[in-house]
């Protein structure tokens, strides 16, 4: 618009007259050079397929000579074998059913030994009757888009193979966590017993809490008959957590079992245990201990009653719920932590249970709950007296859901393991009962 | 949450190591790595200074009876001086307060 408005071109504009000549000189340019020097492949061949005509560019690309090829070979003769199958089988019948073809994947056989990927149009030329003529072929250098392709499928096989590694290793670590579930649960039945055995006369309820589902407690408890119609009671808790933990309750839990058959005496139980932890841990500079309250208790009294004997390790107080009302502690002074000095200083006390009265031993998680951010702010011995004298006269069943109830009433206070077990005498008149063990954790 | 801090210096008794802040399972290690690093001669006094002590728990008891054992073995004695009221508590309650030691913190030393 601007030519044909007359006005003249401001300076430094007028490149039109060398762009034309740029145009011209590509117009010039003839076609037979435009087909020999094309950017793709020509050839044409006639209807047995020999070869008529053929440009540079694809010479070149094959590293054939003209005379060579022009009338001496035929179009499949250029292509590899699998190539050739191709065009016997699919390319030339097509093309002479359909008259052309375009955009097909073939791979050329070059001079040199190399392939060179192809992908190859053709059309037919047809006389005025219609009869075809000869074929037209374009070939187009197919090299990168048969890399990038290549690359493409050997990126999937990557992904698919990386997947199915991470699909084993998915399903290895599942398996291997089932099975290491499996031995959690095996251990955690050899720290704490499954139910507590039926005893006449003496009935009984436990209340086991792991702070963490997949972590081994550091709590333990146990019942068990020794000789005389006697039964050994023991709860307390190891020093650490997690394995480490779970092996010193084992060796404590076992050690216990043993003694007791050997001397039922409560602080003999707990005097031999002392000697072994100090042995095996503390002597050697790997000091480990528990806290430990071990009893027996002979039920049978000529009224029902129950007599407790206990001897302690540092552990917190038992305490006493009685069938008249009140709670109180039944302490055990002078205990040491078990397993801290060679020989170490044993607190006894003993009580009888009347029918209808409870002792209830606690591990510290109840004691130590946090009620408050403040790291003092404790539930602590008073506040537990308080609660089991409001709950007196109770039975261990009954002891037991008021005291599970209260833990759960701490929410995240409670962020210890915590054990819980009572023993009691029946009412009179009523049947010796023993609940079985409640352990939401497991 | 308070950071562990142990600073030890030299007395005429013996060392004195200053532990201050949380003594918990994961801080109890360091206190017990401090410890058996310290040279200890027989006769000598080690004096583990707990007044800055924010919490203890059974980790860290453990740790001072590593220490105990530590102080034992090399015919050294232990004190342990100005343990705050709640980890008195629990020593009273497990019966450890007849095994350590115990004294006042001490004037504010330099």
């Amino acid at each position: 618009m601007c030519r044909t408005s007359g006005v003249p071109e401001p300076a430094g504009t007028g490149g039109e007259p060398s762009t034309d000549a740029a145009f011209t000189a590509l117009l010039e340019d003839s076609a037979e050079d435009l087909y020999e020097s094309a950017p793709c492949g020509y050839l044409s061949t006639m209807m047995d397929g020999t070869i008529a005509k053929i440009n540079s560019t694809l010479l070149d690309w094959l590293g054939l000579d003209r005379a060579e090829v022009v009338g001496r070979k035929r179009f499949p003769d250029l292509l590899t074998v699998g190539g050739k199958l191709y065009h016997e089988t699919h390319f030339a019948p097509l093309l002479r059913m359909q008259g052309e073809l375009r955009g097909i994947a073939l791979e050329m056989r070059r001079a040199g030994g190399g392939r060179l990927p192809v992908l190859v149009s053709a059309v037919l030329k047809r006389g005025s009757e219609g009869e075809p003529l000869l074929t037209r072929i374009t070939v187009f250098d197919a090299s990168d888009r048969r890399a990038y392709e290549e690359e493409l499928l050997r990126r999937r096989k990557e992904a698919e193979r990386a997947r199915a590694e991470a699909d084993e290793a998915r399903r290895q670590a599942e398996a291997d966590r089932a099975r290491l579930a499996d031995a959690l649960a095996v251990l955690q039945k050899s720290l704490v017993p499954d139910s507590l055995p039926v005893v006449p006369g003496l009935e009984s309820a436990v209340h086991y809490h792991t702070a963490a589902p997949d972590q081994l407690g550091g709590d333990f408890y146990d019942l068990f008959p020794v000789a005389g119609d006697r039964w050994a009671f023991f709860l307390g808790d190891v020093c650490g957590k997690g394995p480490e933990a779970a092996s010193l309750t084992s060796l404590t839990r076992y050690t216990l079992r043993a003694a007791a058959h050997h001397d039922p005496e409560p602080a003999s139980a707990l005097a031999t245990l002392n000697a072994v932890l100090h042995e095996r841990y503390t002597a050697g500079g790997d000091p480990r201990y528990c806290t430990c309250i071990f009893g027996i208790a002979e039920p049978g009294g000529p009224d029902g009653s129950v007599t407790v004997r206990i001897a302690s390790g540092g552990h917190p107080s038992a305490l006493v719920l009685r069938a008249g009302g009140g709670a109180e502690f039944l302490p055990t002074p002078g205990g040491l932590l078990v397993g801290v000095l060679p020989r170490a200083p044993i607190g006894s006390a003993e009580t009888v249970l009347a029918p209808g009265d409870t002792m209830v031993l606690y591990t510290d998680g109840l004691t130590e709950a946090r009620l408050g951010p403040g790291r003092d702010d404790l539930y602590g011995e008073d506040a537990l007296r308080a609660f089991a004298a409001e709950q007196a006269p109770a039975s261990p069943r009954e002891l037991i859901s008021a005291l599970t109830e209260l833990l759960r009433s701490f929410g995240d206070g409670l962020d210890d393991d915590t054990a819980l077990l009572a023993l009691g005498a029946p009412a009179a008149g009523g049947p010796a009962r023993t609940s079985p063990v409640t352990k939401p954790a497991s | 949450m308070n950071a562990l801090t142990i600073s030890h210096r030299d007395t005429a008794t013996g060392p004195a190591v200053r532990v201050a802040g949380d003594l918990d399972y994961d801080r109890a290690p360091e206190l017990r790595r401090r410890i058996e690093e310290l040279p200890l001669a027989a006769g000598q006094c080690l004096t583990l200074e707990l007044s800055g002590l924010d919490f203890c728990d059974s980790s860290g008891i453990t740790a001072l009876l590593a220490a105990r054992q530590h102080a034992l073995a090399a015919g050294a004695d232990v004190v342990l001086t100005g343990v705050p009221s709640n980890l008195m508590r629990v020593l009273t309650l497990v019966g450890l307060d007849r095994v350590f030691t115990l004294r006042p913190a001490a004037e504010a030393a330099s």
